[in-house]
């Protein structure tokens, strides 16, 4: 690891003051992804601004949602009766992250903001377009893990994040401060598909902007429903993932937000899968229709083909856990 | 891609040629031949302390303090290293977390560390990062072999056809036995070593054995189930000749009772509704786990405190617990009377600690160095107590005479007798303590998700020996150790290269996958004693046949066969899709 200087910001404003540097600054939470870059050589900041002490509250909203400040850990995400009675795909999403010691560790923002997990990314000796080389390695390489959606390229990571995926379903906004003061980002517009232009990330956050907040809407009339598929029962990458949120219209669904995780180098929205579950009994057979519906137009590698009948499970029994019913 | 010649005649070996009886008469024997090829992947020990040391001067002299199997053969090795004399080196290594074959000396790292503490004139720590240990500390070699295999009508084995390959890294050996235990007639197997730019195979817990255990097994349910056969049954139809060091008719009938064999249903799947299936297998497994050569030294105090020492260690098998067990039975003692000490150089010869020879090497030095120690002891005691010292036994923490524990000496005042000058001897391994080979079969049973192709393993039931068990704590966590790796052999542990740079791409625990608890199955160890049989390894035959049950099981549950490791979801929804597709499996 090389060496850096770390600077304490007293609020949000000093932090982002403090992230304008010759050089690369970067922001610090848990640091459960970025020390681990570091030690790979991966990242070799000047600076590392803390963002700790931001805003770790979950407050009320006067709409009936909810204000979740970035420095909220992961594991007080997840033990706050609100969100477990608002958003409980939100919930079931929080606890299935990394381990116990992680979640205590991490948090919401460092969660969302946290890089690719590829595995050429992830190693130096792979100078790949997301550390400023001319190629994706997964393309002819080992790709079992990458995207089977949004692969038109030029990278083919799969986002890490799984709180972002709930985020989306559940539309979500994040609040981010800059130098030119706070905006709002509906959270599916904060990750970007990859172009040559903005290869190097995987959002909108610019060098000096800090995530400061996730905005959640009151939820209304909806039943929504978290799955994850993965390998190993824990501490383990999910092979794909999805969270639905479904507006119920009496017994049917109104309409409804399908986004599928560690498919896509975004969270991934599905339009077939909403189209097949909206005016829809939710029953298992709309549940499979939709999972099927969901991978209608997956475009796999050479090597993760079997991801695409992942996910189609992951999406049919995320809308039966929707429904309530016994999800295999 | 053709790979550059860097050996002279090519990137290949030839290695084991064996041909017993007659193929062609074995053939036409058969009512039914399997002909498939079935491979197992390559894996990397994964220590969790990495290999590496501490290296001290003073003076001319070196101290180490090393994580190895082997502290005596490591300091001849730095000695050799570093050209001075193997005296002028001491290596410690009290505990050591994991070796599994891999840590047999000072290694590059070990002897740079060595000269580094040198040039700095400081002591000096290196150990490796996870990457260097997952890249240069050695691996279980690959293996796939081409196997064309013919059963008799009555499900008699009649003939093995196999050609086989492995890769052990760059300029290193594959070989591994097969065919694995069952018993057919004619057979043929050659072998060759393939040569890749990438790290060295190293001994790895049972080397060889989990290789051309899986495939031997898993062929052996293809066999059976063309002659309709239960697996058991088959299996124990073409045993070889039973013995003490071969149970394995017993540990399948016995096993089968135990884990609820006859509930397992027929292969072909789960006929249960629902995604999920269940299945159940079996496989067997051998191994020798003789003991050889280790010397100790026995002292016994006036103040009736005892040390026993022996130059070998502990590698998070128990060594140093049942070196005190030991010395603690003959002297009639509480295990916490007895100081053990292991893991020194400067301590009486021992050997490394590999192919689960420390127990049987170990125990009975110390059994006799002790034995001698006491009847020194009992030869002081007898004259005051008016007896012959071959009338004194050791017990209860007393001397006393035999047949009479009133008439004697606690210990400490037995002690006291000593005086001035300590018992002090030494000894050596004799014959007749120990044994050697073992035999053992596990059973597994696994659910298959047939909708994600997650395999999650849910009962494990070993049915091993190991001799006379000395301390049941210690042997069976040895098992639950070794199953538990097998999980790891089984699911998870994959080294994967880059197909194109040859580069490792998952050198760190994160791509992997190692088993958390939550893949844990429940493991039930059955240890069957065998005191006449003397003291023999247990260490490494546990982990042999894991991950051949486990495949077994989940070609139970889906009626699918899978012949290669890991079982990866990939490769057991590619299987799936195949067999809808009406494919051969």
């Amino acid at each position: 690891m090389k060496a850096f200087a770390y600077v304490n910001p007293a609020n949000e404003k000093e932090a982002v003051a403090a992230l304008k540097v010759e050089g690369v600054a970067l922001p610090i939470a848990g640091g459960q992804d970025l020390l681990a870059r570091m030690k790979d050589y991966i990242d070799e900041p000047d600076r590392l601004v803390n963002v700790k002490g931001l805003d770790a509250t979950v407050t009320a909203t006067p709409d009936g949602g909810l204000k979740i400040g970035s420095a909220v850990k992961i594991i007080d995400l997840f033990e706050n009766a609100q969100v477990a009675k608002l958003y409980p795909a939100l919930n079931a999403a929080a606890i299935e992250v990394g381990t116990p010691q992680i979640r205590h560790q991490a948090t919401v923002g460092g969660n969302i903001n946290q890089r690719p997990r590829c595995w050429y990314f992830r190693n130096e000796e792979f100078v790949c377009y997301k550390k400023g080389g001319s190629r994706c390695f997964a393309v002819n390489g080992e790709n079992q893990y990458h995207a089977i959606f949004g692969n038109e390229g030029p990278s083919h990571i799969v986002h890490p994040s799984s709180l972002a995926v709930p985020f989306v379903a559940y539309g979500a906004r994040f609040r981010v401060l800059g130098p030119g003061g706070e905006r709002e980002i509906p959270a599916a517009d904060f990750f970007t598909m990859p172009t040559l232009q903005n290869v190097l990330k995987e959002n909108v956050l610019g060098d000096e902007d800090i995530l400061t907040h996730v905005i959640l809407p009151a939820p209304g009339n909806v039943k929504s429903g978290h799955y994850e598929v993965r390998y190993k029962q824990s501490h383990d990458w999910p092979l794909a993932f999805t969270t639905v949120v479904l507006t119920m219209n009496g017994s049917r669904i109104g309409s409804a937000r399908v986004v599928l995780g560690a498919v896509a180098p975004i969270p991934w929205r599905s339009k077939p899968a909403e189209d097949a579950l909206a005016g829809k009994p939710l029953n298992e057979q709309t549940a499979a229709a939709a999972g099927e519906a969901a991978v209608s137009e997956a475009k796999p590698m050479s090597g993760n083909a079997y991801k695409v009948q992942i996910a189609k499970a992951a999406v049919k029994r995320a809308i039966m856990n929707a429904a309530g019913l016994k999800t295999v | 891609m053709m790979a550059p010649a860097v050996f002279p005649g090519g990137n290949t070996r030839q290695g084991a040629q064996e041909e017993t009886g007659n193929l062609a008469d074995g053939f036409a024997k058969a009512a039914h031949i399997v002909e498939q090829t079935y491979s197992t992947h390559v894996i990397t020990h994964v220590c969790l302390e990495t290999h590496g040391c501490v290296c001290e001067w003073d003076g001319d002299k070196l101290t180490a303090w090393i994580s190895t199997q082997a502290v005596i053969q490591s300091a001849q090795q730095f000695a050799q290293a570093l050209g001075i004399p193997q005296t002028n080196v001491r290596c410690i290594t009290q505990y050591m977390g994991g070796g599994f074959g891999s840590k047999f000396g000072p290694d590059a790292q070990g002897i740079i560390c060595a000269k580094l503490a040198k040039a700095a004139n400081a002591p000096v720590k290196l150990m490796l990062d996870r990457k260097e240990e997952h890249l240069d500390t050695g691996n279980r070699p690959s293996a796939t072999a081409k196997i064309k295999a013919g059963v008799s009508a009555d499900g008699t084995l009649t003939a093995f056809d196999a050609q086989s390959w492995g890769t052990g890294g760059a300029g290193a050996g594959s070989g591994f036995p097969l065919p694995y235990i069952y018993n057919f007639p004619n057979r043929k197997r050659v072998h060759r070593d393939v040569y890749i730019n990438a790290g060295q195979q190293r001994a790895m817990r049972a080397p060889g054995h989990p290789q051309g255990c899986f495939l031997t097994e898993i062929l052996m349910d293809e066999l059976a189930d063309r002659v309709k056969m239960d697996p058991v049954a088959f299996r124990v139809k073409n045993l070889p000749p039973a013995g003490p060091n071969a149970m394995w008719a017993q540990y399948f009938a016995e096993g089968a009772k135990r884990f609820g064999w006859d509930k397992r249903h027929p292969t072909g799947g789960d006929p249960a509704p629902g995604p999920i299936k269940t299945g159940m297998g079996v496989s067997a497994h051998r191994w020798g786990g003789a003991g050889r050569g280790s010397h100790a030294h026995v002292d016994i105090m006036s103040d009736g405190s005892v040390v026993v020492k022996c130059g070998t260690q502990d590698i998070g098998t128990g060594t140093r617990t049942i070196v005190a067990i030991v010395a603690a039975e003959t002297l009639g003692l509480p295990v916490s009377a007895i100081k053990p000490e292991i893991g020194d150089s400067i301590l009486p010869f021992s050997g490394g600690s590999g192919g689960s020879t420390t127990a049987a090497s170990v125990t009975p030095a110390i059994r006799v160095t002790t034995m001698d120690a006491l009847d020194a002891l009992c030869a002081k005691v007898a004259p005051t107590l008016g007896v012959a010292a071959t009338d004194l036994v050791a017990e209860g923490g007393r001397i006393h005479v035999k047949g009479n524990a009133s008439k004697g000496l606690a210990w400490k005042d037995a002690c006291k007798l000593i005086g001035t000058e300590p018992i002090s001897v030494d000894g050596q391994w004799q014959d007749g303590l120990s044994g050697a080979g073992t035999s053992g079969v596990q059973f597994a049973e696994a659910t298959v998700d047939l909708e994600t192709g997650i395999v999650k393993v849910t009962r494990i039931l070993a049915m091993q020996d190991c001799g006379l068990i000395v301390d049941k704590l210690t042997a069976e966590h040895q098992a639950l150790g070794g199953v538990i790796a097998a999980i790891n052999f089984a699911l998870f542990e994959d080294r994967l290269l880059d197909r194109v740079t040859g580069q490792m791409v998952n050198p760190n625990m994160e791509w992997y996958l190692l088993a958390g608890m939550s893949d844990v199955p429940k493991i039930d160890i059955v240890l069957n004693n065998m005191p006449e049989r003397g003291v023999i390894g247990i260490g490494e035959p546990p982990t042999v046949s894991t991950a051949s049950a486990i495949a077994n099981a989940v070609r139970n549950a889906t009626g699918v066969t899978i012949r290669s490791l890991p079982l990866h979801p990939h490769k057991v929804l590619a299987a799936i899709e195949q067999e809808k597709a009406g494919g051969t499996n």
